[in-house]
């Protein structure tokens, strides 16, 4: 390795000191801004002379005489063990005892370094980027400009979220009852809501038995809501539902125009009729785009356990039915619907037809980014029964020192998880194929080294990349800039690290991932806590609040089961001993139940159970917010569900269908 | 027979299989400029992937007009004699073999099969002979009900033929139009029951997917839904210099030169969108102003390219900031110049040299990673209708460029992009039209002390990032004019915007879209002729597949000094 640093002889005279101006030019207009102190004409020497040093600075580590600013090993030189022995000494020593450890081991061993130092230069450890900062904004201050761009300093900033504004969609549910309409429709809500875009579902079904309950209560007779309502020659509840669902498209359009981004209708929309009337009405509304979205299924054996689904389910359309009883009026219901159902063939609309869930895709005028989008995302579901496992990589040797980022190997007790994970894998899966995915760095790669299974290892999957932060201990980081500590914990889902990323950053470098996972079968990934994270909100329809404060502790096997309303989640803890990586939201400490929803969201909180009345969202207007429904025991039908996920017997497609009008 | 062949060069491509697309569809209907565009973005995404023509196949076995028995364009079978059926079915088969041999010998994973092949039964023997060697057959059917799209393509690829020669175009657009018309009475739909298929009414207009599955496949559909047709233009251009070059992790302020450079940028692409409209008005190929792109600005979250859009934020351009658009990582080697990332990772820099393209260092991203980082970009920029100017880094704008102009991925790392330069790319029938302009000599230009490897690695291999020595005529030195002429059309711009705005808001746009034609590939007259020109077919091909001409190299792109 070479001792010394080049010396920038290279004759290239840098821009600070020569430059012709120092300013952004002003392109238009020349007026000066007001309250702007003067300059001190030393002070900009200074930071002149420091930016051509700096501009200079070439190597992290080996120079003739390393300072404490630009050695890699600031962090780890006070540490009694540092790292790279400790790595050395926990291989040596798990390569003895298992020699099919580390198959690769050896060979590293001889080579180079394991584990690379990742300390950038102009990382925070070092002073450095102080400096840098200090330069730079003495130069803006002398600047000239009328208007200059926004600039951070430090170690990172709060970013905001991109301007989703001018996507406004209507999505038109259409397709016979019992045909996963409303399956399609949480599916899509719960994958454009990680994206951020505002979704909300307006379910007809539910504004019409919200409406009757509450005529009830005021003391009204208990309205009929059996096949016979839905039937095409009662004209009276043709006509109310007729209302009903311009009420429901009314209060649509306006969450659109006010704040949302794709408004779901979930109802039949049956008819050439009742679809021109939604066309011709969002058609008055600049800026809105309408896409209609069919679910057709002719599989009979869906269709069936969708109908047993939805008489088992509670639906108050047919409290104090049997179950069978309750059956035969829902087949009732979707033969009325069956003689005057008309599929799309309408031309000149936009459209996506799905038939039984990915098997065959038709979509039609599809325009703009975000429906196709939203297409494409349908076109890779399916319903085939599967799990997803997920896991962090053995507690690797930077968790040991309590420092960020980095590719460190894992410590020894990372290697008995990773000699665990086999069983405790097998156990679960049996002998059903499975694929293991990794990160590309070398603690996930480590841990899943003894699954036989295919690996494939996935750039996408890397940590959150701490930028100028890598390698630094929490406490480093808060010792060094307190104010941007602080900041991330204010707002860390949108806290990006300077030349790194935010969690956002993340959440969008996965999407393909999640285009791919919902395509596959049963699937392991192996990953770090930032991503993991942003993949369990996805699964379990988390706010980007809540997500970076998931618990994902470390030799934790987490098992994902894509159901009818969500997703069921069990936890495998090995009894490993690792490091606790969890830093609980400052702010959240006092509530300390939110942290406990967000950190442990049992099965009860998943919504298993149908929502009936639209209570967990918005009241519809007109209905008023319904007190808790006594008849629907919501743990009854969890506790049903998961007894039949446990028997196998249970595939997500047979969950949940219903009819709305 | 064989074990199923996966052909996963080093590690790269997700395990898809071998996969065959068949066209299928009538002439003229764009089926060429579909696989065309379909093969650049396999290829970009590090698939080998290659288009069989039977068209050209066959020119290129049999040669010319005069060695083609008399009856081989015969309609239907039973009007030909035995051996010219005979000659017909081994031309087809031998093409076949060859496509085998492409993926058995030569590793490829892909073959996009370009042929009317609008027999069902012949179709069906394609499957078979295919299928039972482990390929995963595909139809793709082009069609297109709109007459105008069908004419506006005719008139744009098919009047060059020498057929036409000295035709009058009207005359030739009829005579083309009954051709289609006759071979329409023997054309076979592919239906539900032939297997996956992908069926483009329209370009893009709509389609219908049949039992897609696989990882490739519904990308392929995924980027069939978002391609379009329409005229427009994407610029690109890299950030300016920044305080400190040659660290990724500092995302340093621009230099006082990087802020200057930031303004003559903006003053060269409203200069080149002046031109460009100019010379379009001349050819009369848009009436009035109105129908004119408006322009979007992209940039990555970066600072120094951020920075060098704020010109254009200030005077109310719409600048949008991509997270994932952000430079290639450098890793270990950030900061590290040629010669020290040379010294401390010599193993590394020895495998970095080997393949640039797939090599990934320490914790830093290859140009593979880094491709399908920005993938989503590229559906965007497919998708995207405005004109676009995209201030990036120069590795990012290497894989976007090496995208539109369709590189094979070993050649991104080496495109050269030097600071100064404008792009200006312009999609035609089959390909892109690209032309460098050079705006700019200030310094930073290049990174001649190799400062800044990973970013900078052709520039500093090449010596292009050198100042042209007459940087005296260009660009730059009309500073003045230029100034003028940016608020005169920055002028223009904000009026229209306040038009569209006031008027019909997004109706506009819509009925823009709906109007002005997906498919009416309307592409600049004078790429046309070029485009034409290399296309050159013989009408009669058509009933086997669309030839493509032995190809114009359309990687080539010349600096022009203005």
């Amino acid at each position: 390795m070479s001792s010394t640093p080049p010396v920038p002889t290279s004759g290239k005279p840098r821009s600070a000191d020569r430059s012709p101006y120092l300013a952004p030019k002003p392109l238009t207009s020349t007026t000066k801004e007001d309250g702007q102190p003067p300059v001190d004409p030393s002070d900009l020497a200074n930071a002149m002379k420091n930016l051509n040093t700096l501009q200079s600075v070439k190597t992290p580590a080996g120079s003739a005489a390393p300072s404490a600013a630009t050695s890699p090993d600031v962090s780890g030189s006070n540490s009694p063990n540092p790292p790279g022995q400790l790595q050395l000494e926990g291989l040596d020593k798990l390569i003895q005892q298992n020699p099919l450890a580390m198959p690769a081991g050896e060979g590293k061993l001889e080579g180079k370094t394991i584990s690379v130092p990742g300390t950038p230069h102009f990382g925070a450890q070092s002073e450095l980027l102080k400096t840098l900062d200090d330069a730079t904004k003495v130069l803006r201050q002398s600047s000239k400009a009328p208007t200059r761009a926004p600039s951070v300093s430090g170690i990172g900033a709060v970013v905001e979220k991109p301007d989703y504004s001018e996507a406004k969609i209507v999505v038109a549910m259409v397709g016979l009852p019992a045909r996963g309409k409303s399956y399609l429709s949480n599916r899509l809500m719960r994958y454009l809501r990680w994206l951020e875009y505002k979704v909300d579902v307006f379910n007809v079904g539910q504004l019409r038995r919200s409406k009757a309950r509450a005529e009830q209560q005021l003391g009204g007779e208990k309205v009929d809501h059996s096949a016979d309502y839905f039937s095409a020659s009662n004209e009276k509840g043709q006509a109310i539902r007729e209302q009903l669902a311009s009420e429901s498209l009314e209060s649509l359009i306006s969450w659109l125009k006010k704040e949302g981004n794709v408004g779901i209708m979930d109802a039949t929309n049956s008819t050439f009729d009742r679809r021109e009337k939604i066309r011709k009405r969002v058609a008055q509304e600049p800026g809105l785009q309408l896409l209609f979205l069919e679910s057709f299924c002719n599989d009979p054996k869906v269709i069936a356990a969708n109908v047993v689904l939805k008489a088992r389910s509670g639906d108050p359309d047919y409290a104090g039915m049997s179950e069978e009883e309750a059956q035969r009026d829902f087949r009732k219901r979707i033969e009325a619907y069956e003689r005057v159902y008309q599929t799309i063939t309408e031309p000149g609309i936009s459209f996506c037809r799905i038939l039984n869930v990915g098997q065959q895709v038709t979509i039609n005028r599809i325009d703009g980014y975000l429906q196709s989008r939203i297409a494409f995302y349908l076109m890779n579901l399916h319903l085939k029964p599967r799990h997803i496992y997920l896991s962090r990589h053995g507690e690797s040797m930077y968790n040991v020192s309590g420092k960020i980022g980095g590719d460190s190997d894992i410590s020894p007790q990372g290697w008995q998880y990773a000699k665990a994970l086999p069983d405790l894998v097998r156990q679960n899966i049996g002998d059903g194929p499975l694929e293991v995915w990794t990160s590309t760095l070398q603690r996930t790669i480590q841990t899943g080294s003894f699954l036989p299974f295919e690996h494939k290892t996935w750039k996408s999957l890397d940590e959150l990349d701490a930028g100028v932060c890598d390698g630094m201990t929490y406490e480093e980081i808060e010792e060094k800039y307190p104010e941007d500590y602080e900041a991330r914990d204010e707002d860390k889902f949108n806290y990006r690290y300077r030349g790194g990323e935010s969690y956002r950053d993340v959440v969008v470098r996965l999407e393909p991932v999640i285009m791919e996972l919902e395509r596959q079968e049963n699937i392991l990934i192996i990953a770090h806590q930032a991503i993991l994270r942003s993949l369990y909100a996805y699964f379990m329809a988390l706010s980007q609040e809540e997500l970076p404060y998931i618990k994902i502790p470390l030799h934790t096997l987490i098992k994902i089961t894509p159901m009818a309303y969500g997703c069921h989640e069990e936890r495998y803890p090995l009894p490993i001993a690792a490091v606790d990586t969890h830093r609980p939201n400052p702010k959240k400490m006092a509530e300390q139940h939110a942290e406990q929803n967000a950190a442990h969201p049992d099965v009860a909180k998943i919504e298993v159970a149908r929502d009936y009345f639209g209570a967990s969202a918005a009241p519809p207007p007109g209905g008023a917010p319904p007190p808790p429904e006594p008849g629907v025991s919501a743990s009854g039908v969890t506790k049903a569900l998961e007894k039949d996920v446990e028997n196998g017997g249970m595939t997500p497609k047979a969950a949940h269908q219903e009819v709305k009008d | 027979m064989a074990a199923p062949l996966y052909v996963t060069q080093s590690g790269r491509l997700w395990h898809a299989g071998l996969i065959l697309i068949v066209t299928v569809g009538l002439p003229a209907r764009g089926k060429t400029h579909i696989s065309r565009a379909l093969e650049r973005y396999l290829r970009w995404l590090g698939v080998k992937t290659r288009v069989y023509s039977l068209g050209d196949y066959r020119r290129k076995v049999l040669g010319g007009a005069e060695n083609i028995p008399a009856d081989y364009f015969k309609l239907n079978k039973t009007e030909r004699t035995d051996e010219t059926n005979t000659l017909r079915r081994k031309i087809k088969l031998d093409l076949e073999e060859e496509i085998w041999d492409y993926f058995q010998v030569q590793g490829g994973q892909v073959v996009i099969y370009d042929a009317n092949n609008g027999n069902m039964k012949s179709r069906k023997e394609t499957r078979d002979r295919f299928e039972e060697r482990g390929v995963h057959v595909i139809f793709l059917e082009s069609q297109c009900d709109k007459e105008d799209i069908i004419t506006a393509n005719i008139r744009s690829v098919k009047l060059s033929s020498p057929d036409y020669q000295g035709w009058d175009a009207d005359r030739a657009v009829a005579d083309y139009w009954s051709r289609i018309r006759d071979q329409q009475v023997f054309y076979e739909e592919v239906t539900a029951e032939e297997g996956p298929f992908i069926k483009v009414m329209n370009v893009g207009e709509r389609i219908e997917v049949n039992r897609i599955e696989g990882y490739l496949q519904s990308r392929c559909c995924f980027f069939l839904m978002n391609i379009h047709t329409s005229p427009r233009t994407i610029y690109f251009a890299r950030s300016g210099q920044s305080l400190i070059e040659h660290s990724y992790k500092a995302d340093s302020d621009l230099s006082s030169a990087g802020w200057e450079y930031a303004d003559r940028l903006k003053a060269a692409v409203m200069a080149r969108r002046k031109a460009v409209r100019a010379e379009r008005r001349r050819k009369s190929e848009v009436g009035g102003e109105s129908e004119e792109n408006p322009l979007i600005v992209w940039t990555s979250a970066r600072r120094r390219a951020y920075h060098t859009a704020w010109p254009f934020v200030h005077s109310g351009y719409k600048v949008v900031q991509k997270p994932i658009m952000s430079e290639i990582n450098p890793g270990v080697w950030d900061g590290l110049s040629t010669q020290e990332a040379k010294e401390r990772y010599p193993d590394e820099w020895e495998r970095f040299l080997a393949d640039p393209y797939a090599h990934r260092a320490p914790r830093a991203e290859s140009y593979h990673d880094l491709s399908v980082r920005v993938e989503p970009i590229i559906f965007e920029l497919e998708r995207c209708q405005e004109d676009l100017l995209i201030i990036g880094h120069a590795s990012v704008i290497r894989c976007l460029l090496a995208y539109l102009v369709g590189l094979p991925p070993n050649e991104v790392p080496a495109v050269e992009i030097a600071r100064g330069d404008l792009v200006e790319v312009t999609p035609a029938s089959y390909g892109v039209v690209s032309r460098a302009f050079h705006f700019w000599s200030g310094e930073g230009r290049g990174d001649l002390a190799g400062g800044n490897l990973y970013e900078n690695f052709a520039e500093a291999t090449t010596g292009k990032g050198r100042i042209p020595a007459e940087s005296g005529v260009n660009f730059a030195a009309d500073a003045m004019d230029m100034e003028r002429e940016a608020r005169d059309e920055q002028d223009m711009d904000k009026e229209r915007k306040k038009r569209m705005s006031a008027g019909m808001g997004l109706g506009l746009e819509k009925m823009k879209s709906l109007e002005g034609g997906r498919g009416t590939a309307s592409a600049p007259p004078e790429v046309v002729r070029e485009e034409a020109e290399e296309a050159r077919e013989d009408l009669f091909d058509e009933q086997e597949g669309e030839a493509t001409g032995q190809k114009r190299d359309g990687r080539a792109m010349s600096i022009i000094q203005i």
